[in-house]
């Protein structure tokens, strides 16, 4: 009987879920062209609905429950005619940053100290929220390894998203919170906002905010750009500005540009009629691309009881990382 | 004056409909917008809630309170480029609360004597509902009314009806909104005001989670809101919400349909405060456009 506990699945030197079932490794442990997975379950900096801090952890299950990753053994790809990889030889999860609820500054270096050290190492941090204002430290950490990694070396950035979030302040959460992150990205030394990009922007925003992203060379590709041009075309021009003059690229994802008649599982839903396909179009655009740094954020699972919202981030993640996941041998 | 208050979280405070002001229904004025919550419903529907929709629209609506925000600067519909001002939704914008509750005779004897009243003041009024049937007890109070009808159970040949639930093999939804269109130009008297109701049931299913009667082949939101937008640019004494059941089993945190019908909303009441806008993906206002 002792011999069949080694079938157990996840073993049980590692419980709790993993992001893709990776294994569980220390910060210090990446290297370089390697995902490392920073969680940020922190809803400490959201105006109105929350949950997000259950995110990370919903990723990490729905990631593992994807039939395509079971240690069954490799499965087919019918989109790259390709076999998947186990996360095993591309991915390290280095758990959840030390969150500090009553803290903004705590809970910002904790995560920026994660994503520095990952990208220092040369991998490729990716950051699971919680809401969206973690986005911010995670792309600080980030930004500041680039700038001891390769000083010289400028990064753009894709927001995916169905807001702006580049408020200055945004009434009594101040300067720091889920309306704000963009704004602090956008004052980051290494980057400007000729390279920034949002795609999937839906319903209203605030003009002004709008008026000072386009002023400085900004792009905004709205919900009704994706219906019109096509999710393809617009993630290529999306890539082709956010790039100029970059060599790295930081993608936040945030899940609540896909229309919330799809995704209700989330902090501030619009009705963008974004379909989940065409969002993971959006996504596929980016899988060649040269990633630096990436979040997914805004996933709220007490807000969908059919828990759907979470196997559509996780194939969202499934998406962006098909460099990763298939890289190994072509089936013949 | 746009209200300038203190930056409130949006949650907090006085709830009304926009964060607008609150009025007596005695101080409504001519072509005001007054927003009254009716939050009863009958027996007709399979799950019990729809009386929570008022409650449920208002929390939404708040979101969309920019007026009341000093650091948001102006909406921009970002489809259409489209730079509004909102200056004067303060001014015309009211909410009246909601009608006590007593008796299903007496309720509907309230919401048929205030919906005159707002009608005979010159006012356009916004009820939340509550169940469909009480439409009903709306448009008798408005007897000299168009009826426009958006979604929902046709009841009245005469009435011009806008993608409505199938009846027992009668017709099903057009989706030809062009020809639509053109047949309500021919159907519209304008010498006489509209009733609109508008029933959530109009939307296609798998946009809203919290319809009691869900429906294939409705209609997305861009077609409700040129819609809505067209019905507003004419003179409407009502606008009637109903069909939302926020407690929908097993449902009450997803907040789809509220946010579904709210940002519908928000396109009539921009054209019926005459703010020019269409309707998402459409220029109409070229010194209005954002370069």
């Amino acid at each position: 009987m002792t011999a069949a506990i080694t079938t157990f699945h996840p073993p049980l030197a590692q419980p709790g879920y993993r992001l893709f079932d990776g294994p569980l490794r220390d910060v210090t442990d990446a290297h370089a062209d390697q995902i490392g997975v920073v969680g940020m379950p922190s809803d400490w900096t959201h105006s109105s609905r929350l949950g997000t801090r259950f995110g990370p952890e919903a990723l990490r299950k729905a990631t593992t429950l994807l039939q395509s990753m079971r240690p069954q053994g490799a499965s087919f790809d019918p989109d790259t005619s390709r076999r998947t990889a186990s996360a095993t030889d591309w991915l390290i999860d280095c758990g959840d940053a030390e969150i500090t609820a009553q803290d903004v500054d705590a809970t910002t270096e904790a995560i920026a100290a994660m994503t520095e050290g990952l990208t220092i190492a040369g991998a490729i941090p990716l950051a699971l929220g919680g809401d969206h204002y973690n986005s911010y430290p995670a792309c600080l950490g980030y930004s500041r390894g680039l700038a001891k990694r390769a000083p010289n070396v400028r990064f753009g950035y894709i927001q995916i998203d169905g807001h702006l979030d580049f408020s200055d302040r945004l009434g009594a959460w101040g300067s720091h919170n889920h309306a704000t992150n963009a704004r602090r990205i956008s004052e980051l030394p290494n980057i400007d906002v000729s390279n920034m990009v949002w795609v999937g922007i839906a319903g209203w925003v605030d003009g002004g905010d709008l008026a000072l992203i386009e002023e400085q060379g900004g792009r905004v590709f709205s919900a009704g750009d994706v219906h019109k041009l096509g999710a393809a075309e617009v993630m290529r021009q999306a890539l082709a500005h956010a790039m100029q003059g970059c060599d790295e690229l930081y993608l936040s994802i945030d899940i609540d540009a896909m229309d919330a008649g799809y995704l209700p599982g989330t902090g501030s839903i619009v009705h963008s009629g974004i379909t989940p396909r065409q969002y993971y179009d959006l996504l596929d655009g980016l899988a060649e691309a040269p990633l630096g740094g990436l979040d997914i954020v805004e996933v709220s699972p007490p807000l969908d009881p059919s828990e759907r919202t979470e196997f559509l981030a996780a194939e969202m993640l499934f998406r962006v990382l098909r460099r990763f996941r298939t890289r190994s041998v072509a089936v013949a | 004056m746009p209200l300038r208050s203190a930056p409130l979280p949006r949650m907090a405070g006085q709830l009304s409909f926009m964060r607008a002001q609150t009025k007596a229904i005695c101080d409504v004025r001519p072509g005001d917008l007054a927003v009254l919550g009716i939050p009863f419903e009958d027996t007709s529907a399979p799950y019990a809630g729809q009386s929570l929709a008022p409650r449920a629209l208002r929390e939404t609506s708040v979101y969309f309170g920019w007026h009341a925000n000093p650091q948001f600067s102006h909406p921009v519909d970002i489809d259409a480029r489209q730079d509004i001002s909102t200056d004067g939704l303060h001014e015309r914008l009211c909410d009246l609360g909601d009608i006590s509750l007593g008796s299903e005779d007496t309720c509907h004897a309230a919401l048929k004597s205030a919906t005159s009243q707002i009608s005979c003041n010159g006012a356009c009024g916004i009820i939340l509902g509550g169940s469909d049937p009480l439409s009903e007890t709306v448009s008798g109070a408005l007897p000299e009314c168009q009826t426009v009808q958006l979604g929902g159970t046709p009841s009245d040949t005469r009435d011009f009806h806008i993608a409505p639930l199938p009846n027992g093999g009668g017709t099903t939804c057009s989706l030809d909104t062009t020809a639509q269109l053109a047949a309500f130009s021919e159907w519209r008297d304008a010498s006489i005001p509209l009733f609109v109701r508008f029933d959530l049931s109009v939307f296609e299913t798998s946009l809203s989670a919290l319809c009691d009667r869900p429906r294939l082949g409705g209609l997305d939101l861009d077609t409700v809101m040129q819609w809505l937008s067209t019905l507003g640019q004419h003179e409407v004494s009502a606008i009637m919400l109903t069909g939302l059941n926020p407690n929908r089993p097993g449902m009450g945190v997803v907040k789809v349909g509220q946010r579904l019908m709210v940002t519908a909303l928000l396109a009539f009441i921009y054209a019926r405060l005459g703010f020019g806008i269409d309707h998402p993906g459409r220029l109409t206002s070229k010194e209005n456009v954002l370069t």
